[in-house]
């Protein structure tokens, strides 16, 4: 559907630009979508491809058209084309069949198979979707027009509160739901399997509730209470258990193609992109299931809980934008170079889940066209394109060919963001303080004792004038450039010259006070060397090795060190610490010594950049440099106290959430709050006229109240989630019908269209969602309802007699066995064994082998090959409405092998030797008991004693682990 | 899986050698879809299913060159890019591109005929040179998206933006396959490259169907087990867990499931058997060995997936397939193109001419399809001075064996080697054909997933007659 128009492409161009569809055309209701769906595989194509360029509407050889079926009705010069029903008396097929004059198409018979089709097409009755010509092609609003059959389809109409039906076997219900199973099994002669035993209902009804199995200890306290109350009791027991909500929550993600991640290993994931927070979604669900949030609630919280104010007043609602997190959570392409395409593929994205998860509906399929079997129109598509357009999920479009940054929302208001900004103002002004008095304490003792060099010989190769002040400080103006400058000076002979240091000056006379020369009062000493010539008058000049050089202020990459090698580019540098005096020391070599009285040469090479001098600086050589912490005054102790404390309470990150908020997606066509164009076919690059935010207009009406603010998401949500919407409420009870039954009444959850299966018991679903709505939108009561009914409690195991008069189970006269889930299965070996780890919520596990439930264990998009893949957990690449159960090899190589299983086996055995450490027998029932709920015969323990006998208790474990009673309820 | 999946695929091959016309026939108008219901298949998802007419061939080997191979220094050689190397392309540009054209950039390789049919082959490939009579060229392929990611998505599920099944997944679900101890889909990547596993997902069908990724050789399937496979402890085990199994059965007599997975563990149990042997490429001649080139540094890793690839579609495995991939997107030569597509060619070239060399040896080229590409070619121009850009719009792949007419060039693009403009192959096409060869109409392989029949091809595609056999 989404996809299928593209192939009508060719007879546009065919046709050229055709405005067709009179709208004389022949009512075609009464068309089944099986043939619907035939004309379009088989027919539609053949027609265009075969016939459609002399028989299109531009062209008309012999004066047919084959645009609609109206005009083959009508046919050509040689009259109609075709007779619905008689394919011996339609033209068409004398034509294609070369019988007789004329022959067609004129290039060369068609194959035997293809005319065959026309054939049973025209026998059939020649389906043809109304509104619809051959070459399906542009659309003009208005073209679209629901059929009579679309207003009457059941799932569109209001839901009714049907009465209870009288049933003749009155002692078997236990309310009346079951009134309307035995209704239908009495109608049909049918009736219902006996009840289960007790054992069985209880580990059903456990596992279906929690995902866990009951423990020995819950079986036995059930099988002894032979109250009336007791399976209410369990099942209240069962619904307020934190278990109730992580299951349930985990049926709920299978819909919303929830993942943890994309990429699946930690190291590789990219941050700014990867989802990661996804998992307060996870959680908030798993929290609405357990507290019973209503789930007209529930939806709006997903589509528009952004919007919703706080309940408690607080400023900001975190929920609300957790929520959100249902649309961005979506499905589309992380790195395509064509940016505005991600922002068209998101839109679309967010209306299929929204469509199916809530509605039932396939509403992405009207992208590109009219929807083919719904009453969905190309303009209300855009209708609703238009609020996701103007919502915020990316922060930005991004670059082309660049990886999307997810936008990310803090859960802490205003006022607390704003005293963060506060405190961390406050944290840098103290690390300031601190640093400075650190700088202070430093200068002191770089400069403390040696003694101050006075030149003898100053000379800069740039030509700057140097001027020698009293204190043997030096002062350059003049001529401003790289420059080199050259100082000699004698060492004095009170002195071991162990380092050498080199004191830039502030000075009034220098730009922003110096100590340098470039306009910013910044330097850079790019290389620093020396050389000395000992005064015995023999001796050459030696260049001296510094190995070392610190100062009390370095400019970020402009380490003192940096210029005691020949890269022009770095050096010494002070900015900003500027109009301060500032010193390098440079230590010098141990093996290299200087005797006194020699001459020192000293080279300072300031080649940076052409300002970049310094502008006054002294020389000195010392000794030794004293070394001592900063002096410890109360006011220091006061900072660093500060410091500490707001280092700790900012130490917690903000709270984040991938929430959406209103806005487009900034840097792209559509950045604000706006409607959008029909995109022609799907494609942004082919706009048409500009539909304004709406609703679907024969779902919603045609009376809609403008959306006049914000996105519109809150007016959508209202919309799915009003007890008025016939299939919101309808599409949540089928569902949970279905996780509970493995079938539901619809048996297609997520398409409650025209091509699906309609219920088989329609009056229950209404009846159903009448109380439903009645109950405040409680999923728990409506678990209540089934799980204490009669029908629920049906033995799955009848007589093949039984089983043969319902093979598919369509009246619901038994339980269907089920196998157990990737995450039940996994979660049931770690209970058994004592190793679960009942931790809840954060961020997930990166693998199976963690002991926290299968919930928490990370969900990957770009992940194939997991666990809970190989048990055939929901893709989530798209909406699951159901999982399919496989059964294949590597899933008994993983059990019979993998060393996980076998450390559970372990584990299990070694629980088994503590819980009962004598009798064997015993032990052997313990297991049984806590695995499958019950004591083995004696058949079963002789065997399970031959195993021990020949390889041990662990062996037996793993046998146990493996079997299928274990992941399969009854 | 069925005990007896076995003796099913025995009767069908039987029924398949000798009555495969009536069963053509009558499967010809009257089949909607494969039929993906059928109880053998709840049962054993691999079981063998006949195909929609008679095969040309049984299986499937691609040769993907991640990254994207230059077409115009490999296999479509273009004189007029020697004329006017390094003037502006003289037309307008497609509006799609990613970093701004440069000029036109003439191979640095020389190219010259070869075999009776006389393909030009680029002086990069002697070895797919020698056998390129068994190889037809097909030098106007056209995909439509210019990233990795989506055009890989679309080389190997036929979608460029959405999770779909890829082509193994198809087949497999079409087919199933013949060796029911070895997985019918292989995936041999070694590095993690675009898209990664998406690329052999199985998306909406049941995951059964998705590729089975080998990374490392050495240790190719998990959990078989080891030193603990096979012994007579695991068999002492699993028949203590069969006799519990079948214990807990009675009574569950409708339960298929129960059956099928009784069986899923007597069918691992001989994996563990299966799977390593035919992985083992030690139990391969050293003459062979040399054939494949694992015996130089350059072609080790590719010669060892190439003959990996024989050994298992001999084996019966229905599709196997092998990225280049020592690290990731090893053919994506935005610069460095002198140096390292020489080095790729090294690395496929002499595996690639073993490979149809050896199957034909052994009479398997004739019904295994080879095929070998990327996701898209490269410009004809230049980026930078040493490089090429990605280039969806005209490329080249290969198909050789399995009903394929050898020794021939299909299609063709202009004379700067930018458009497809001959006989143009969309990615669609080139799907279609494929199913074709393997005996199914793409337009009937479909699959029902949230109220629509999808297929590998879309809405799209038409079988290339013109380069069958």
């Amino acid at each position: 559907m989404k996809d299928r128009l593209p192939q009508l492409l060719i007879p546009l161009a065919l046709l050229g630009g055709l405005s067709w569809l009179s709208s004389a055309m022949v009512e075609a209701d009464e068309f089944s979508a099986r043939q619907l769906e035939q004309f379009e595989k088989q027919i539609r194509p053949l027609l265009l491809e075969q016939c459609a360029k002399c028989h299109g509407r531009d062209k008309q050889e012999g004066g047919l058209s084959l645009s609609t079926r109206e005009s083959l009705l009508k046919g050509g010069d040689s009259g109609p084309a075709l007779v619905p029903g008689k394919p011996a008396e339609s033209l068409l097929i004398k034509a294609v069949d070369y019988l007789d004059e004329p022959k067609m198409p004129p290039t060369g018979k068609l194959p035997p198979e293809k005319i065959a089709l026309l054939r049973q097409w025209i026998e059939s009755g020649a389906a043809w979707p109304q509104n619809s010509s051959l070459g399906g092609g542009e659309q003009s609003p208005g073209d679209f027009r629901v059929t009579e059959k679309q207003k009457q389809w059941w799932a569109f109409q209001p839901i009714q509160d049907p009465a209870v039906p009288a049933v003749r076997n009155v002692d078997w219900p236990r309310n009346e739901l079951d009134r309307f199973i035995l209704g239908k099994l009495e109608s049909a002669g049918l009736s219902p399997a006996p009840a289960a035993d007790r054992i069985a209902w209880l580990r059903r009804v456990t596992y279906d509730l929690t995902g866990l199995p009951p423990t020995p200890e819950e079986v036995d306290a059930f099988v002894s209470d032979r109250t009336e109350r007791a399976a209410e009791a369990v099942v209240e027991r069962l619904l307020n258990s934190q278990a109730y909500g992580q299951h349930w929550a985990r049926h709920w993600l299978d819909v919303v193609r929830y993942a943890d991640y994309h990429d699946f290993n930690p190291k590789l994931r990219v941050a700014s992109c990867e989802i990661t927070e996804a998992w307060r979604y996870r959680d908030w669900v798993v929290d609405a299931f357990n507290r019973d949030l209503p789930f007209d609630q529930f939806i709006v919280h997903q589509i528009a809980g952004d919007r919703l104010p706080s309940p408690s007043g607080e400023e900001i609602y975190p929920d609300g934008l957790i929520a959100t997190t249902f649309l961005s959570n979506g499905v589309w392409d992380r790195g395509d170079a064509d940016k505005e395409k991600i922002v068209s593929d998101m839109a679309d994205d967010n209306i299929a889940v929204i469509g199916k998860a809530f509605l039932g509906l396939t509403l992405e399929c009207a992208r590109c066209h009219d929807h083919k079997f719904d009453p969905i129109a190309t303009e209300d598509y855009y209708g609703l394109a238009g609020i996701f357009y103007s919502s915020h999920i990316l922060k930005e479009l991004g670059t082309k060919g660049g990886e999307y940054n997810v936008n990310r929302v803090p859960l802490i208001g205003p006022t607390a963001l704003a005293k963060r900004a506060e405190q961390e103002k406050r944290l840098a002004d103290i690390n300031a303080a601190l640093a400075e008095q650190d700088r202070l304490h430093r200068l002191q003792e770089l400069t403390a004792g040696g003694s101050p060099l006075v030149p003898s010989a100053v000379k800069s190769e740039a030509g700057a004038v140097a001027m020698v002040g009293d204190d043997a400080a030096i002062l350059f103006s003049g001529n401003l450039a790289k420059d080199t400058y050259l100082l000699e000076a004698v060492v004095p002979d009170s002195i071991r010259v162990r380092y050498l240091r080199l004191e830039a000056l502030p000075d009034a006379v220098l730009p922003a006070g110096g100590p340098g020369r470039a306009d910013d009062g910044n330097f850079v000493v790019s290389r620093f060397s020396a050389s000395f010539v000992p005064p015995d008058g023999k001796t050459e000049s030696t260049p001296i090795k510094f190995v070392a050089a610190q100062a009390d202020f370095e400019q970020a990459n402009f380490a003192a060190k940096s210029s005691l090698d020949d890269d022009p580019k770095d050096g010494w540098a002070v900015s900003p610490q500027i109009g301060k005096p500032h010193v390098a020391v440079f230590e010098i070599a141990s093996d290299t010594a200087i005797p006194a009285g020699s001459r020192l040469i000293v080279s300072i090479e300031q080649r940076h950049a052409d300002k970049h001098a310094l502008g006054k600086l002294r020389l000195s050589v010392a000794e030794t440099l004293p070394t001592s912490a900063p002096p410890d005054t109360p006011q220091r102790r006061d900072l660093i106290a500060n410091r500490d404390r707001l280092q700790q309470e900012l130490s917690v990150p903000v709270p984040l959430a991938m929430a959406v908020t209103d806005g487009g997606t900034p840097g792209g066509l559509f950045p604000g709050i706006q409607d959008v164009p029909i995109h022609i076919r799907g494609s942004y690059a082919r706009l048409g006229p500009v539909v304004p935010r709406r609703l679907p207009q024969f779902l919603a009406g045609e009376n809609q109240t403008a959306i006049a603010r914000g996105s519109g998401r809150p007016e959508l949500a209202a919309w799915v989630a009003s007890p008025h919407n016939p299939l919101t409420a309808r599409v949540i009870v089928n569902r949970v019908w279905h996780w509970h039954f493995g079938e539901g009444l619809v048996r297609t959850p997520s398409n409650f269209g025209m091509l699906s299966e309609p219920p088989s018991h329609p009056e229950l679903l209404d009846w159903l969602t009448t109380r439903f709505i009645e109950d405040g939108w409680s999923l728990k009561k409506l678990h209540q309802r089934i799980v204490s009914s009669a029908t629920y409690r049906q033995s799955s195991r009848v007589s093949q007699q039984a089983f043969d008069v319902d093979p598919e189970n369509k009246l619901i006269g038994r339980f269907a066995p089920r196998r157990l889930e990737a995450e039940a299965i996994r979660d049931t070996i770690l209970l058994a064994n004592g190793q679960l780890d009942p931790a809840c919520g954060g961020p997930a596990g990166d693998d199976f082998t963690i002991r926290r439930r299968s919930l928490y264990v990370q969900t990957a998009r770009w992940q194939r090959d997991s666990y809970a893949n190989l048990f055939d957990a929901a893709n989530p690449d798209a909406s699951t409405e159901r999982r399919v159960t496989s059964t294949v090899a590597p899933q008994a190589l993983l059990l019979l092998n993998h060393p996980w299983v076998h450390e559970q086996a372990r584990h299990f055995a070694e629980r088994l030797e503590r819980d009962v450490p004598q009798n064997d027998a015993e032990r052997i029932g313990r297991a049984y008991q806590l695995l499958f709920g019950r004591r083995p015969n004696d058949v079963e323990l002789a065997i399970a004693q031959a195993v021990v006998a020949s390889g041990g208790w662990h062996d037996l474990a793993h046998v146990l682990l493996c079997s299928n009673e274990l992941i399969y309820i009854d | 899986m069925k005990t007896n999946a076995g003796s099913s695929r025995r009767q069908w091959l039987r029924q398949f050698g000798c009555g495969f016309g009536t069963l053509a026939l009558a499967d010809l108008l009257a089949r909607e879809s494969v039929a993906a219901n059928s109880s053998d298949r709840a049962a054993n998802p691999f079981a063998v299913l006949p195909p929609h007419f008679v095969p040309k061939a049984r299986r499937i080997i691609f040769l993907y060159m991640p990254g994207g191979p230059s077409h115009v220094d490999l296999l479509d050689p273009k004189p007029r890019l020697e004329v006017d190397n390094g003037k502006p392309l003289p037309f307008e540009k497609p509006k799609l591109e990613r970093t701004k054209t440069g000029n036109l950039l003439a191979s640095p390789w020389k190219f010259a005929r070869h075999g009776e049919s006389g393909t030009e082959v680029s002086e990069l490939l002697p070895g797919l040179a020698s056998r390129i009579d068994d190889v037809c060229v097909i030098r106007s392929m056209v995909a439509d998206n210019i990233n990795h990611s989506g055009a890989a998505l679309q080389m190997c599920t036929g979608e460029q933006a959405f999770s779909r099944p890829s082509m193994g997944s198809w087949l497999t679900y079409g087919l199933g396959t013949e060796n029911q101890n070895l997985p019918g889909f292989v995936v041999v990547c070694p590095a993690p490259v675009f898209q990664g596993a998406q690329l052999w997902a199985s998306s909406f069908l049941p995951s059964a169907y998705q590729g089975t990724l080998v990374r490392d050789l050495k240790e190719p399937i998990a959990n078989l087990g080891g030193a603990s496979a096979g012994t007579d402890r695991q068999r002492g085990k699993l028949d203590a867990l069969k006799k519990l199994n079948e214990l807990h059965r009675q009574n569950r007599a409708q339960n298929s499931q129960l059956d099928a997975r009784i069986s899923s563990f007597e069918l691992a149990f001989q994996m563990q058997r299966a799977a390593p042997e035919a992985f083992d490429l030690s139990a391969e001649t050293a003459a062979t060995h040399k054939l494949y080139g694992t015996d130089r540094p350059e072609s080790e890793l590719f010669g060892r997936q190439c003959l990996l690839a024989r050994r298992l579609v001999e084996r019966g495995v229905r599709f196997v397939q092998l990225f280049d991939a020592p690290t990731n997107n090893v053919w994506d030569h935005h610069g460095g193109l002198r140096e390292n597509l020489p080095k790729r060619c090294q690395a496929v070239d002499q595996p690639i001419a073993a490979l149809l060399t050896d199957l034909k040896s052994r009479g398997l080229l004739e019904d295994t399809l080879v095929l070998w590409g990327g996701e898209f070619g490269r410009t004809p121009t230049a980026e930078g001075n040493n490089g090429r850009e990605h280039h969806p719009f005209g490329f080249t792949m290969w198909l050789a064996g399995g009903g394929v007419r050898g020794g021939m060039t299909h299609g063709a693009t202009d004379e700067f080697g930018w458009h497809s403009v001959e006989n143009k192959v969309h990615v669609h096409d080139l799907h279609a054909t494929i199913l074709h060869l393997m005996g199914l109409d793409h337009e009937r392989l479909t699959f029902r997933f949230g109220g629509r029949d999808y297929r590998l091809t879309d809405v799209h595609g038409t079988v290339v007659k013109e380069i069958l056999a």
